[in-house]
């Protein structure tokens, strides 16, 4: 069995990139400005509400709601993120050094990998599967490997939505990644426009893809896991055809090949 | 919308399984504890605790020698691991279908909620207030999500794809079903699939902060349930393409609530979805199954929703049972290790007791299976739920 189908759309969110069409600009040398305050602002929730919501949440639900139109209700939704949520994390770890060792029950129930995944879930009223994968540096090529294969062998769209924002701090140092970085791309097992691009994938040993423009080698710099998905992105920004390999683990890839609409 | 029909066109064999928890760690030890009944829950005397529970502990992990060679991935998940490993020589099964296949047609997909975070706690708990941590932390090896699959992939000497499923309590459900997709998408021959959780101050500090920890050892079912035991474990298959005769995964299904983080709708519509489809999927009718594991947590409004939505889907003569009140609730393990002793319940011919259950709540429609009965069957469904109202129902089948 091939892994195959198409690539509806894309969508990448971080500071300084607003949209699909400000990443395609940056690729073509559009100069790039981030700014060190900027915070991800999803419009699925009153923003009252999105407030109480770590930083990793309200990117990734930011990135889902972009892709979310090109998609089902009954979609499948992957949500891969390496480091997940490091911030409700950090604030749990503090309250249990305190004598009285109380956690805030809804810091507890968001500090689940699936929280973001969970709250869009909520947010969206979706009820297909959703699926959180994590796989520290290789997490965007896993993430891909499971959003293939749930659309290929369960015949159904998929959202993809790959998130990661930086540790707090003392965990930063642990984990450094500097930038918050998302994107999302909608994945069927039929074309759904004119301009759905086909692909199929296989396993291999390749090196992996560098990014091929200065923003990519910009993102890749930050450390961010989700960058390594900027060569995929890099091609279907052009429109070329091509092949992308992504790094697994163990020497293992996936080379990814992108054909003509 | 349905899922194919791959799994019965193409059967996943499971070749191989270790479980290991507080009731045991080997084949043998949970053959005896599903025929008599017993729990392995006991007071907690996990360090650092602020409350009196139960939890299903393996006790003297801390002991096990861990390989020299792998130290940088020395932490109590781990250990759970390494016991799963050395259990019922797992690992060596493991070693034949590298041998088979080459290393690099082996996958490898494990399921945790927590990883090793308990390294982490203790970390935190000895620096003092806005210190870095120490320089011998290493995120990668502890607490980082995939730092089980890491070890095991380093360990096993396995380069397939490996990767880490995080979706609360049914992690390790949803691991196996993917372990099931990289054969079905012929990414790879054999996968070693599981969950790995372990117990840690921010799992039982956290139930106990949603007032969802029993002071006495968890009830499912019972009218007097008031709230869950934390346990911890692991376990594993290995799944392969197969045909011939033995146990098999046979269907899953998956759905989301979509309604809350972590209190399931009270109509369990989720719940149900994924059940149906599992059964779709290992195209089942509802009396062909014989033994139902429920996700039964013995909070008081999970085990009401999810009994209700059994008997509606499978009706009320199927025997059924939560296998927490024997082994704890051990979160994103749960899938996996329930699945395994679902594995041991279908080849023995027993159907498993539900330990800890004294009165029935008369709200419970369906035929709970108070006390292990002697029974062959050949299919059962084994529920998983997790915080973001995430559903994983898996069909284990015997041939």
């Amino acid at each position: 069995m091939m892994l195959s189908g198409f690539i509806d759309g894309a969508v990448v969110y971080g500071p300084g990139i607003g949209s699909w069409e400000a990443f395609c600009a940056l690729i073509d040398g559009a100069q790039w400005t981030s700014t060190a305050d900027w915070q991800p602002e999803p419009q699925c929730l009153p923003s009252r509400q999105a407030k109480r919501l770590s930083p990793a949440i309200r990117l990734a639900l930011a990135a889902a709601e972009q892709i979310a139109p090109l998609l089902p209700p009954d979609a499948g939704w992957v949500f891969a993120s390496s480091t997940g949520e490091g911030e409700t994390l950090n604030v749990i770890l503090k309250a249990l050094c305190t004598p009285e060792m109380l956690v805030q029950p809804l810091r507890f129930q968001n500090a689940v990998h699936n929280a973001a995944a969970g709250q869009w879930s909520i947010a969206a009223g979706l009820t297909g599967p959703m699926t959180c994968i994590a796989g520290f540096d290789q997490t965007v090529g896993c993430g891909f490997l499971k959003a293939a294969m749930q659309v290929k062998l369960e015949a159904r769209p998929v959202g993809l939505v790959l998130y990661d924002v930086p540790m707090p701090v003392p965990l930063d140092e642990k984990r450094p990644l500097d930038l918050p970085f998302a994107a999302a791309l909608a994945i069927s097992p039929s074309a759904s426009s004119g301009t759905s691009l086909p692909f199929d994938c296989v396993s291999s040993y390749g090196p992996v893809t560098p990014p091929a423009s200065e923003i990519g080698d910009v993102l890749c710099r930050t450390r961010n896991p989700v960058a390594r998905c900027v060569p995929l992105l890099e091609l279907l920004a052009t429109g070329s055809v091509g092949t992308v390999t992504l790094g697994l683990h163990g020497g293992a890839a996936l080379d990814v090949r992108i054909g003509r609409p | 919308m349905t899922q194919p029909d791959a799994h019965t066109e193409l059967p996943l064999k499971i070749t191989a399984y270790s479980a290991v928890t507080c009731l045991g760690r080997d084949r043998a030890a949970h053959v005896e504890a599903l025929k008599s009944g017993r729990s392995g829950l006991a007071v907690c005397e996990y360090p650092d605790v602020p409350f009196d529970c139960y939890v299903g502990q393996v006790t003297g992990i801390e002991n096990d020698p861990f390989p020299s060679q792998h130290s940088a991935f020395d932490n109590r998940a781990n250990r759970l691991a390494m016991a799963g490993l050395t259990s019922d020589d797992f690992a060596e099964a493991v070693a034949t279908k590298i041998a088979r296949y080459g290393a690099q047609r082996v996958g490898l997909v494990i399921g945790t909620s927590t990883s090793g975070v308990e390294r982490l706690e203790a970390a935190y708990r000895s620096r003092q207030e806005d210190d870095p941590l120490p320089a011998e932390y290493s995120l990668r090896h502890h607490n980082d999500y995939q730092a089980v699959a890491a070890f095991l992939q380093d360990y096993l000497r396995i380069e397939g794809p490996s990767y880490t499923v995080s979706t609360a309590c049914s992690s390790s459900a949803k691991a196996i079903v993917d372990a099931g997709q990289l054969i079905q998408a012929g990414i790879c021959d054999a996968v070693l699939a599981g969950g790995v959780d372990s117990l840690c101050l921010i799992s039982l500090c956290g139930f106990e902060a949603l007032q969802l920890v029993s002071r006495k050892p968890c009830r499912p079912c019972d009218v007097n349930r008031d709230g869950l035991s934390i346990g911890e474990g692991a376990a594993f298959v290995l799944l392969e393409r197969d045909a011939s005769e033995g146990v098999r995964l046979s269907g899953a299904g998956e759905s989301s609530d979509g309604f809350n983080m972590s209190t399931p709708p009270e109509d369990g519509a989720g719940a149900q979805r994924a059940m149906r489809t599992a059964l779709k999927h290992a195209r089942l009718r509802p009396e062909d199954i014989g033994y139902v594991n429920l996700h039964g947590t013995a909070t008081p409004i999970n085990d009401a929703v999810e009994c209700a939505v059994v008997a509606d889907t499978l009706g009320t003569e199927v025997p059924v049972s939560s296998l927490k009140g024997a082994v704890g609730h051990t979160l994103g393990a749960a899938g996996a290790v329930e699945a395994v002793l679902c594995l041991i319940a279908l080849e023995e011919g027993i159907v498993p007791g539900n330990t800890g259950l004294e009165t029935l709540d008369p709200r419970i429609a369906c035929a709970v299976s108070s006390a292990p009965q002697k029974r062959k069957y050949h299919h059962s469904l084994s529920n998983a739920f997790g915080f973001g109202g995430n559903n994983c129902s898996l069909v284990l089948s015997l041939t």
